[in-house]
């Protein structure tokens, strides 16, 4: 066995493996943190100069120092537990949907190789870790105690379970198209195409995965969950500290994760179609680093989607959601799967 | 439904119509002003902390005629006035409870003489109420601090006329003509009727 150019003695390969794995995952968790940290900072500024105001300007140069103030901020609060409280899962609520967002980032490949896992099931297991974050909600709503919670929380896992299904059907659509649900063999898949992207023969999928993926992540204009006006903050009202921050970063991480899986399987990953690939020789030269750079060009794009249609569209009430998830999203991306079947029989 | 509502209801031409509008809005100069950095300039007249206004020769020019006590609908100014031995009334105390103004400046409109005027400042706090209790001194102070000079004048010059600028009073007409002594209320003993219909500015 060679790792970077040294030969690991027999019988140390496992330990050595085990560390390569533990530092790719520390480097991806301080990565995404840091993002998440940036994150907020970004949508502030975006909706600020939306609504024709600056956004955070007094720490450090034009705010940059914000997010660190924040983060510090709850990092010595006081982290309040209600006495009425079931206080176990209380206390591990939070802690189960950070994990389900931050699991969900060691199967997307940023890049050709570069992953933490590369598992053959990579759709499957991102939906499942998805879903896993609503445990997170529910427990949080039920063991918080208050009737705001508990309002939140189920509201969250109605709307996450229906929208569940729309996202998967969606995604059928790419896994018949691309014949994988391995992430980097989507990507491969969509390169094989003179196009090279699924968005333009998979558009209805695009845009009922794009509608799925705002409804997963609690974001406006589904943002039912949370719903400030209604339920003050929602499943995490009772929450304070490092608690409430631990939601609001599993939050941006699950915006992080679904930007990526538009990305990978519907704007090919890290690639350019062919026809901007030819008209660009340079990419050639530094294929990680533009590749890198090209996978997050248009993850940040998705999460600027995200933001400006917070800016933009006003919250759904209750009832619209759910009729819009089960009559409308739902018949459309199963038109979309049985087109793309009939397409694809037709072509082979 | 017409073609046009089946195409908006296809292709959200509404949230597009939205959203070009908040990206545009994105690249237009935001309006925020950073208030303790940039002040604005306040209006001519604007209505902030009252003052007294000093004379030349460094007394208040209020006489104590009462009508901005009596004008005021907080009742928010107080005026105690005596008579000296020289029968002028003195103000012996001119008070002004800031908290309850609700600054209409019927007071700075009523004085005839525009010895009372609301200043240009109006970012004041502290943490108790008694420093908002002003006195005499304190309102002179504020004179001092933010209308003396140029402001002042124009202040009162161009923006608060007093009735007393531009009309004089006819000759026959009863009014307050200031506190010049006359011999025979001087030695009139204690006779406490303001002069009244003696022009002596003429």
């Amino acid at each position: 066995m060679n790792v970077f150019g040294i030969a690991i003695p027999a019988g140390y390969e496992f330990a050595v493996n085990m560390m390569l794995i533990i530092i790719k995952i520390a480097v991806v968790i301080a990565v995404t943190m840091l993002h998440v940290l940036y994150a907020t900072y970004f949508e502030r500024k975006v909706i600020g100069h939306m609504q024709i105001r600056l956004g955070p300007m007094t720490t450090g140069y034009h705010g940059l120092l914000q997010p660190i103030a924040d983060s510090l901020k709850l990092f010595f609060k006081e982290d309040i537990i209600p006495a009425a409280s079931d206080r176990t899962v209380f206390q591990i609520a939070p802690i189960i949907f950070l994990f389900a967002a931050l699991s969900s980032l060691g199967v997307l490949p940023f890049f050709e190789g570069f992953w933490i896992a590369n598992i053959n099931i990579g759709v499957l297991y991102l939906l499942a870790m998805s879903s896993l974050g609503a445990y997170g909600v529910i427990l949080a709503g039920w063991s918080s105690n208050s009737k705001y919670s508990f309002l939140g929380g189920l509201r969250s896992s109605a709307q996450v379970i229906s929208y569940e299904v729309a996202m998967g059907l969606s995604l059928a659509g790419v896994m018949l198209m691309a014949g994988s649900l391995n992430l980097t063999e989507i990507v491969h898949a969509q390169q094989g195409h003179w196009y090279g992207m699924f968005i333009i023969p998979q558009f209805l999928g695009y845009f009922v995965f794009m509608v799925a993926a705002f409804a997963e992540t609690n974001r406006t204009p589904f943002d039912l969950p949370e719903a400030e006006s209604e339920l003050v903050a929602g499943y995490f009202v009772e929450y304070s500290g490092l608690r409430f921050s631990l939601y609001y970063a599993g939050e941006y991480i699950g915006m992080l994760v679904m930007a990526s899986i538009a990305v990978i399987c519907y704007m090919g990953g890290w690639t350019l179609p062919p026809v901007m690939v030819k008209a660009l020789p340079f990419l050639a030269t530094m294929p990680a680093v533009f590749g890198v750079a090209i996978f997050l060009v248009k993850v940040y794009f998705h999460i600027f989607l995200f933001y400006w249609i917070r800016a933009t569209v006003p919250r759904y009430r209750y009832d619209q959601l759910m009729s819009l998830g089960w009559k409308v999203m739902i018949p459309l991306a199963l038109t979309n799967i049985v087109v793309t079947a009939i397409v694809k029989f037709i072509a082979q | 439904m017409t073609i046009k509502d089946l195409a908006q209801k296809i292709f959200l031409l509404e949230i597009l119509k939205g959203m070009a509008l908040t990206l545009k809005m994105m690249f237009t100069r935001p309006i925020t002003r950073q208030y303790p950095k940039e002040k604005r300039e306040p209006v001519p007249g604007f209505r902030g902390l009252h003052a007294l206004v000093r004379r030349e020769d460094g007394n208040a020019k209020c006489v104590g005629c009462g009508l901005c006590a009596a004008v005021c609908p907080s009742k928010c100014i107080s005026v105690y006035t005596s008579e000296a031995s020289d029968h002028t009334k003195v103000v012996d105390r001119y008070e002004i409870e800031v908290l309850r103004c609700v600054y209409c400046a019927f007071c700075v409109e009523a004085c005839p003489y525009g010895a009372v005027a609301l200043t240009e400042h109006f970012a004041y706090c502290d943490y108790a109420r008694e420093p908002f209790f002003m006195d005499k001194e304190k309102l002179l102070a504020n004179w001092d601090k933010f209308m003396a000079g140029q402001k002042g004048e124009d202040y009162f010059k161009k923006f608060w006329r007093p009735m007393s600028e531009d009309f004089a009073a006819h000759a026959d007409q009863a009014v307050f003509r200031g506190t010049k002594p006359t011999p025979s209320l001087s030695s009139g003993g204690p006779k406490k009727e303001a002069v009244i219909g003696v022009n002596h500015a003429a």
